[in-house]
């Protein structure tokens, strides 16, 4: 079953046209990266899944039940993790977790069972501060708390890494991590590698579409473009290496002492170098095959 | 009703916490406090302080002079805290986005405003009513033998105009994200109810009214039931607009 299944999706902020017919599916119990650049409508469709925003057209039903704008029933299965969350600062951690239980419509027993076990999880169990003396990071994983607090089928996470130092990127990544198998997430970001470390299904969106969809190894098998470098300590190696396969009908480029060989079978080509290195006595100090990233697919698909 | 009763109950903390409670309380104990003895001191003050040789005659004070006081402060010092206090009720939500979180759980868009509207009538009510009885207290202790009627349908009046005050700076901050707007919004909404007094016969239905002839009703220039139009007409104009509120903030994009 879909998590999420958006449908033609179209939004204009004034003569801006942010979604364009946009249409993706999420499939339940997987992790969804949903990549664009700064300003590519990422947090519109957030908005819009969550009702807090109103589409031009086109529809979204989160497990098959249809979302409707300002109040929208589906928002029970969903738990939220704004890219900047927004807490009243005279609160403390586990007052914030109770309050949003209560509106959740929990029980007190699990409110404070859920709280604790949340804040242990995310590291702020013995934070009992007030949230306005909170920094970033910790904002942002009493955002998890708070967003995972109900049990919520779907989580949807825009941006949690963002404006994150590396420590704190990687907590709410293993955090991330951790739900998986019990909670559908969606997570949107500009940081590819985030991507890659956790989720299994990607999707680009740019200038209002999908560009480019699927798990993540389908997509990198799709578009597979190995390139195999071959490093020397000198720029003549590199060279002479480079002409011997332009007589191969193999296609190189050289910079300084490295060549990159660029083919769809680069076994073959691997071979090919091998024996030319060998009879040739050129001797290299690095050589690899290098696999297509999620970055030069992104740059590919949204240049 | 779970959501309403967390919402409102975060209401009252947030209030408490950010010492609005504070100011609101002091402000109106010192107005209850500062009425009956601006009335009592005046006159000895000023035959205190007159030049030699120049004399003048001041009757003595009476309750009626403790609530004239009550009635020129009130609606004046104590209403303007009033709306500066609850005019960012809904704007610094807007404006710091922690409306998301709570939203995005299921509550309703209308809990939101019926839990601020609850928390901000009862800290008026109790504040005045604080102010009143704390006025009443020392004008009887002051003036015994003076005989008023209306005290309690006066102070009731003047009440109910402070709730539809509320209901105004609320709808304001519906429609404004920040809390200049919505005091304007309500400046502009009083204004209004002076500036429609110009029509003749206006007043007797002007809500305004319930702050302004107080003093009327007590000594007995007004009768009770010359205020009932007005009354009538602030209950529905409450009803009303917080009916506006929530149909407005239900499509408000947030």
């Amino acid at each position: 079953m879909n998590a999420l299944t958006i449908t033609n999706l179209n939004k204009s902020f004034g003569t801006n046209k942010v979604l364009d017919g946009l249409s993706l599916s999420v499939e339940e119990g997987s992790i969804f990266g949903f990549i664009g650049q700064n300003g590519a409508g990422k947090t519109t469709t957030m908005k819009t899944v969550l009702g807090l925003l109103k589409a031009d057209s086109g529809s979204v039903s989160v497990y098959g039940e249809q979302v409707r704008y300002g109040q929208t029933s589906t928002n029970r299965m969903i738990g939220y993790l704004p890219d900047v969350p927004a807490f009243y600062g005279y609160m403390r951690p586990l007052e914030y977790l109770s309050l949003c239980g209560e509106i959740s419509g929990l029980s007190k027993g699990t409110i404070k069972a859920k709280s604790l076990e949340l804040l242990e999880m995310v590291g702020l169990k013995d934070n009992n501060r007030k949230i306005v003396g909170f920094s970033r990071g910790m904002k942002q994983r009493l955002g998890i708390a708070q967003a995972l607090l109900s049990e919520p089928k779907l989580l949807i996470c825009d941006e949690p890494t963002s404006a994150l130092d590396p420590s704190g990127r990687k907590e709410v990544l293993d955090i991330l991590e951790g739900v998986k198998g019990k909670t559908t997430v969606i997570f949107s970001t500009h940081v590819l590698s985030d991507v890659e470390r956790i989720c299994d299904t990607v999707a680009v969106l740019h200038k209002g579409k999908i560009a480019l969809s699927g798990s993540l190894a389908e997509i990198k098998s799709q578009h597979k473009q190995d390139v195999l470098n071959v490093e020397f300590d000198s720029g003549e190696a590199a060279k002479k290496l480079c002409e011997l396969l332009h007589t191969k009908n193999v296609l190189c480029e050289t910079s300084g002492g490295n060549v990159a060989i660029k083919s769809a079978d680069i076994v073959h080509e691997e071979a090919e170098v091998l024996a030319l290195l060998s009879a040739h006595k050129l001797l290299p100090i690095k050589f690899e095959i290098v696999e297509p990233t999620l970055e030069t697919l992104f740059l590919e698909v949204t240049q | 009703m779970r959501g309403y009763l967390a919402f409102a109950k975060k209401e009252f903390v947030e209030f408490n916490r950010t010492y609005k409670l504070l100011v609101l309380f002091a402000v109106f104990l010192l107005l209850g406090m500062m009425n009956p003895l601006t009335a009592k001191l005046t006159p000895m003050l000023l035959e205190k302080f007159m030049p030699e040789g120049i004399k003048i005659t001041l009757g003595e004070p009476t309750a009626l002079d403790s609530w004239a006081q009550f009635y020129k402060n009130v609606p004046q010092m104590g209403l303007i805290v009033v709306a500066l206090l609850f005019s960012g009720l809904m704007s610094q939500e807007y404006s710091k986005d922690t409306l998301i979180n709570m939203l995005t759980k299921g509550l309703p868009r209308r809990t939101v405003i019926l839990s601020k509207l609850t928390m901000a009538a009862s800290m008026w009510t109790a504040a005045y009513g604080l102010c009143v009885a704390v006025s009443w207290g020392y004008t009887v202790y002051f003036w015994k033998a003076d005989a008023l009627i209306n005290i309690p349908f006066a102070a009731f009046c003047l009440w109910i105009y402070g709730l539809l005050l509320i209901i105004t700076l609320v709808l304001g901050s519906v429609f404004f994200a920040n809390s200049y707007g919505s005091l304007l919004f309500t400046g502009g909404f009083v204004g209004l109810q002076f500036l429609v007094n110009i029509i003749p016969n206006i007043e007797k239905y002007n809500p305004i009214s319930l702050a302004g002839r107080n003093l009327d009703l007590l000594n007995g220039v007004a009768a009770e039931k010359e205020l009932f139009a007005p009354i009538i007409i602030s209950l529905i104009l409450c009803v009303a607009l917080t009916l506006i509120s929530i149909l407005v903030f239900n499509k408000k994009r947030l």
